[in-house]
Formats: C-alpha cells, structure tokens, sequence
C-alpha cells in the first residue's frame, strides 16, 4: 500500500481545460471517494493516477515514486473501470486471476485469492463462463474481483457498484467497507451514490467543472459544507436555501424573523456586513412542532408556523413534506410519527444549531466551522 | 450462443440470397470438376480423340519422380509464403493502427504491390535479381563485398523457389494486411487499457489482447492464402518457370513436350482431394467452427 499525492494537477483536452488545478494527498490506507455531477472530471482523475491519460500539468506522486513519467503497468495499481472492460476471450476464472499472475504470485495464492473474491462477489457459478454469457451486474462484479484479487499499491474504483440491485449493491458495500478495513487498502472511489460517498469514505472530496469544491471526512461535508454547491449536492433530498434580509440581530423572510445570536457560530459583525444572506436548512432537520418530542436542554428551536403543505409523499418509515417558503418550494423529511396531510396547515420546527448561513453573492459558507 | 427466431429467419433469408449464386456456381464449378474426374481415366490425343485407360493416368502419376519432386516444391513455397504473409500483413497492420503523420497517404502506399498488374512488377523483379545489371548483385558485390560472385538467382531453380516466395509475400502481404486492420481498428481501446492496468507491457498487451482478437481473421487470411496460393500459377511461371510447383508441373504436363490432358486431369483430381480434406481438417480442428 501506498499514499497518492496529486500536486496542481490539469488536464486539458486541446484548449479544453477539464481538471484545473487540483490538489489532494490520499493518505496510506485511505479510502477517499470521487463524487461531483456528471462531466466534473472524476474518470479523467483517476486514469491520470493510473497512466491512461496524461497529465498536462503538474505532478503526481504515489509512495515515494514521481510517477507522471511511469507508464501504467509499472505503477501497480488496481483499476475498475466504468465500463467494465474484462477480456472477451477469457472466462471469468482467467480474467479474475491475469493482473495477479502476472504479479508472479505462486499458484497456492492465486486459487485462495480467487475462492474469496469469487465467494464474496457470489461469482462461483460464472468462472467458466465468457464475459459475453453474463449480465451486467454481473460483468460488473467480475471487474470488481479483477482488481480485488489484485495485491496493488493503489486501487481505483470507477462507478463499481451503479449497475446493481439495491439489495446487491448494499451487500457489496459492506463487502468493500470490510476488506477496506481488513487490509487498509489505499482506494479512490468514484460514485454518484450518496450512500456509498457517505459510508465508505474517510474522506470525500467533491468536485464540479473540474475544481475541487471541498474535502472533508462524511460529516463535515454533510454538516459543513464549503457552500450552496455542496450543501445542495451532498444531501437528498438537496438543502432548501431561502434568502433572508439581514435586520440587526435578525434574519427576516416571509414572515419569519429568526434570531441570528441562536444559530450556532455566527459571527454577528461578519453578518453586519452583509444585506442579505442564504439561510440553509435540511430536510431532514425539519420536525413536526405538533409532535411533543422529548427535549434535551440544548435544543434551540425555531418554529415556521402557518406552513400550507403542498404534497406528502409517503415513502414508508419516511415521509417527504413540499411546501412553500419565502417563496422558494421547500422539503422537509418527517417520519411515521407526524400525520400530516395535504392542504392542510402545520408548524414545522427547525433547531437552530444545524441551519447555515451562506453568502448571497460568493456562496460560500458564512459560519467559523464548529465541532462535527 | 442461444438459437432464437431472429437467428433462424436470418437464416432463411441467407438461403433465399445464395440460391442463383449456388446454381451459377454449380454450372461454372461442379461441370468442370465432373468433367476432369471424367478425363482422368483416359488416354487424351491432341486431335481429341479419348481412349479410356482406367487407373494408368494415376499410377503413372505416382510412379514419376517430377511428381513427388514438385509435392516438396508447393510445400515450401506453402509454408513461405502462407507464413510470410501473414507475419508481413500483421506487422504492418499493426504499425498502420499507430497514430502518426501522413498515416492515411501510407495506409494507402502499402497497398500498391497488390494492385499493380503482375506482368510489369515481375520484369521489375527480374531486373532486380540480373546476374549482370541487376541492383541485387550490384549491391551484394560491389557496394558490401560480401562475396565476388555473382549469383543468377532466378536462374537456379533451388534459389529461384525463394525469390518466387519472397514476390509472393510482397505481392500478396496488403490482403492479409487490409482484413487484420480492419478488424484491428474495431478492437476495444479499454481492453488495452485493462491489460496495462494488470501489469502487461507492450508485448504483452500485444499477446494477450490483440492476438486473440484477431484470431479468427488470422485463421481466415491462412485459409485464404492456402487456398489461393495452392493453386497459384502466374506469378511463379512468370517470374522463375523453372520452379516446379504443382500448379507448373501440371501445366507442363498438360501442355507442353508430351501432351497428356489425362495425366493432367489425374493431378488436378489428387490435388482437390487433398485440398479439400486439409480445409475440412483446418476448419473443424483448427477454427472450431
Ligand atoms: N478525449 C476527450 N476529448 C475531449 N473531451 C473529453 C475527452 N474525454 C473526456 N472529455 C470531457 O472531459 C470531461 C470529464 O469527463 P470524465 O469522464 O472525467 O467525467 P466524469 O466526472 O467521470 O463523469 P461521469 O460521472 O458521467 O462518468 C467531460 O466533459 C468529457 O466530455
Ligand atoms: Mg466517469
């Protein structure tokens, strides 16, 4: 296992520039995780780590090797690749076991590394078969144990999981998260599932046209995020953002005046400065102010009362309230517990320590960082 | 591969297309062969005239040296020129897939050898391989000085057989060249990439991707060129008559000195057997189709 180090990495395409500049350190035994709409340059990312592309400025690191000059099959690297890519003319026994043959592994740990990957991916009964003979999730298995049954210094994951059933899906995750921490593999992990992002990073980094946007471990990114792009892109359903007049102390919309002093870390002459600014609340941290919930004394509750529902939208232990605010359509996630019906009007209940203030012009996060 | 109705009406269809080409085939292909089965059991005189001899014509056949000798001959001009071209086609089918500069103007020069009309390359040739002008003998002895003979090549039918096979493949390498391009061009660029990743270097990824994406028009192109080159007549006559492969040993046979059609007719029938049993064998053991 090895760290990645990427410095001022670009890639352009002609005079298309399509990574600008990018910086990150994949520590040893890391696994950080790729995500960012689509076109944002994740796959791009990760054949310049692995040599499938060039890089056209700057440098890239893995252990202590510069590696921008190695061509991919020195760098020893483990790759799914988006597409699958797994060799026609090869069963899946004989394409799971290629890159660790060539590897000069003895034949006792080719036949182990193959009966775990094969048993933990359930490819058992496919390992004659020809790639051409198999579904998609399952090709898509087979490319994951190709890289698996590797013993690499870096392994690179494009989108391994998107084209499996829910349940499949979930079974690999806890798989990859549990030889992620038996063998503390260094991974970059490309996905558009939050869950996956979520779950399986020590840290995710989030990018969009190229840029990094912000790297920080799940909760960070989930609580803190570096402004209205990732706070609506990390997160579903997206954070509502209302825009809200700055009135001294208060932050007015509709007519709501909320008091700046109880939101967590708000730097009131930072405030001062500004005209309006983006209030951001989740979804999910929206309550039913009917609910008598039980309270601990830090709580810091804020109530919208007079909210017209528009839709519920029932989706079994949750439930996904729309509505209007401040002009703006807005959700909000209520569970079992509240019985709200459409058309009719409630008060939903928001703790103040979780809504964040961004600014309206810049869009960047606008409270010091806190405890996660 | 799973049958289904697509496949089957597919098939139907195909029957339907090929019928008029099998019946024009039958007429211009199974007359001819019938009718030299037919000639080989007789004593054919110039004037026409048949008399039937029953299995002399083939026992005659076997019995002559010339026979067996010119057996050897094809053999080796075969395996060189089968193999020659083949290699030479992969090599640059290879090299045309690379990018470079002027890529389509070179995809375009290789193919020269096999349009030009075989009559005026091979005075070419011959002018190349003159013991006494020819740029062959001027190069060997008087720019290295490898040795101070000079040789006539073509004249001596022993180094003649290699000069006829080396045409052959220069000739004939743009065909194989042109099917493993094409099929070159459709292989995966991912594959390569995969390949790479799992620690395959150049030659590798050469013998573990594209070779087996090509094994089925290599196995083509060897049918081919065994087919055509089996019965190949032009080229080798042309250029050195004195090389004695079947085709030439029966064309002497048939046509010059004594004239004996039957006998003629005898080696063709021997030959068709023997062709079509190694096709038989080639593509049930070796293509596996
Ligand atoms: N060979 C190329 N020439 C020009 N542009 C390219 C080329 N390859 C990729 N691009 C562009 O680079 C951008 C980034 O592509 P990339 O494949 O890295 O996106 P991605 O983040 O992986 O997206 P997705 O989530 O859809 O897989 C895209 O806008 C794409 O159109
Ligand atoms: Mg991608």
């Amino acid at each position: 296992m090895s760290s990645v180090i990427l410095r001022n990495v670009n890639k352009s395409y002609g005079n298309l520039p399509i990574v600008k500049n990018l910086n990150l350190e994949v520590k040893d035994g890391e696994f950080v995780v790729l995500v960012g709409p689509s076109g944002c340059g994740k796959s791009t990312t990760l054949r310049m780590v692995a040599g499938l592309e060039d890089i056209t400025q700057g440098d890239i690191q893995i252990g202590d090797r510069a590696i921008n000059d190695l061509p991919p099959h020195k760098r020893n690297i483990a790759m799914v690749f988006q597409n699958y890519a797994l060799y026609p003319h090869m069963s899946v026994r004989e394409n799971i076991v290629f890159g660790l043959k060539k590897s000069g592994a003895d034949a006792e740990t080719i036949k182990t590394k193959l009966a775990d990957v094969s048993e933990m991916l359930k490819l058992d009964e496919y390992l004659d078969r020809k790639p051409a003979d198999l579904s998609g999730g399952q090709r898509q298995r087979v490319a994951m144990g190709r890289a698996l049954a590797r013993d690499a210094d870096v392994y690179l994951f494009d989108e391994p999981l998107s084209n499996l059933d829910a349940k499949l899906r979930h079974h690999m995750r806890t798989e990859i998260a549990r030889i992620q921490h038996q063998y503390n593999m260094t991974a970059i992990y490309v996905t558009h599932d939050q869950i996956e992002a979520m779950t399986l990073g020590d840290r995710v980094v989030v990018m969009r046209d190229g840029i990094v946007e912000q790297v920080g471990s799940p909760m960070e990114i989930y609580l803190q995020p570096a402004n209205t792009f990732v706070a609506t892109f990390i997160g579903s359903p997206a954070m509502n953002l209302f825009e809200a007049k700055v009135d001294g102390e208060e932050l007015v919309f509709d007519k709501y005046r909320i008091p700046a002093t109880s939101i967590a870390n708000v730097d009131l002459n930072v405030l001062a400065s500004h005209d309006t600014v983006l209030v951001g609340i989740r979804p999910d941290f929206f309550e039913d102010s009917a609910l008598s919930l039980q309270r601990s004394p830090s709580d810091n509750l804020f109530a919208f009362d007079d909210i017209q529902v528009d839709l519920v939208e029932n989706l079994g232990f949750d439930k996904e309230i729309m509505f209007t605010l401040g002009g703006e359509n807005a959700k909000a996630r209520l569970d079992l517990r509240s019985h709200v019906q459409r058309q009719e009007t409630i008060s939903l209940s928001v703790d103040l320590n979780r809504v964040l203030l961004f600014d309206t012009s810049t869009q960047g996060m606008l409270i010091n960082a806190g405890e996660v | 591969m799973a049958s289904s109705i697509l496949i089957k009406n597919e098939a139907r269809l195909g029957l339907k297309l090929v019928a008029p080409a099998i019946g024009i085939i039958g007429l211009l292909v199974i007359y001819p062969i019938f009718f030299n089965v037919y000639l080989s059991f007789f004593d054919v005189q110039l004037n026409g005239s048949k008399t039937f001899i029953g299995l002399d014509n083939y026992s005659d056949l076997l019995a002559n040296p010339r026979y067996y000798h010119s057996i050897g001959v094809s053999i080796i001009y075969l395996l060189g020129t089968v193999i020659g071209t083949t290699v030479l086609g992969l090599a640059a089918a290879v090299l045309m897939n690379q990018e470079f500069h002027f890529r389509n103007i070179a995809r375009g020069l290789i193919l020269l050898p096999y349009f030009a009309p075989v009559i005026s390359v091979v005075f070419g040739w011959q002018f190349i391989f003159d013991p006494v002008n020819g740029i062959y003998n001027h190069v060997v002895v008087d720019v290295l000085h490898l040795t101070d003979t000079r040789e006539n090549l073509i004249g001596n039918p022993d180094s003649a057989l290699f000069v006829v096979i080396l045409f052959d493949i220069w000739k004939h390498f743009p065909i194989a060249y042109l099917l493993l391009l094409a099929k070159l061009q459709s292989v995966p660029k991912d594959l390569y990439e995969a390949a790479a990743i799992d620690g395959q270097n150049a030659w590798g990824r050469f013998w573990h991707v594209t070779l087996p994406e090509l094994k089925f028009v290599i196995a083509t192109v060897v049918l081919l060129r065994i087919i055509w080159n089996l019965n190949r007549f032009e080229d080798v006559y042309l250029l050195a008559p004195n090389v004695e492969t079947l085709p030439i040993f029966t064309y002497y046979q048939a046509f010059a000195g004594i004239v004996d059609q039957g006998g003629a007719a005898a080696i063709s029938v021997i030959q068709l057997l023997v062709l079509v049993g190694l096709i038989w064998l080639y593509v049930r053991k070796v293509l596996k189709w």
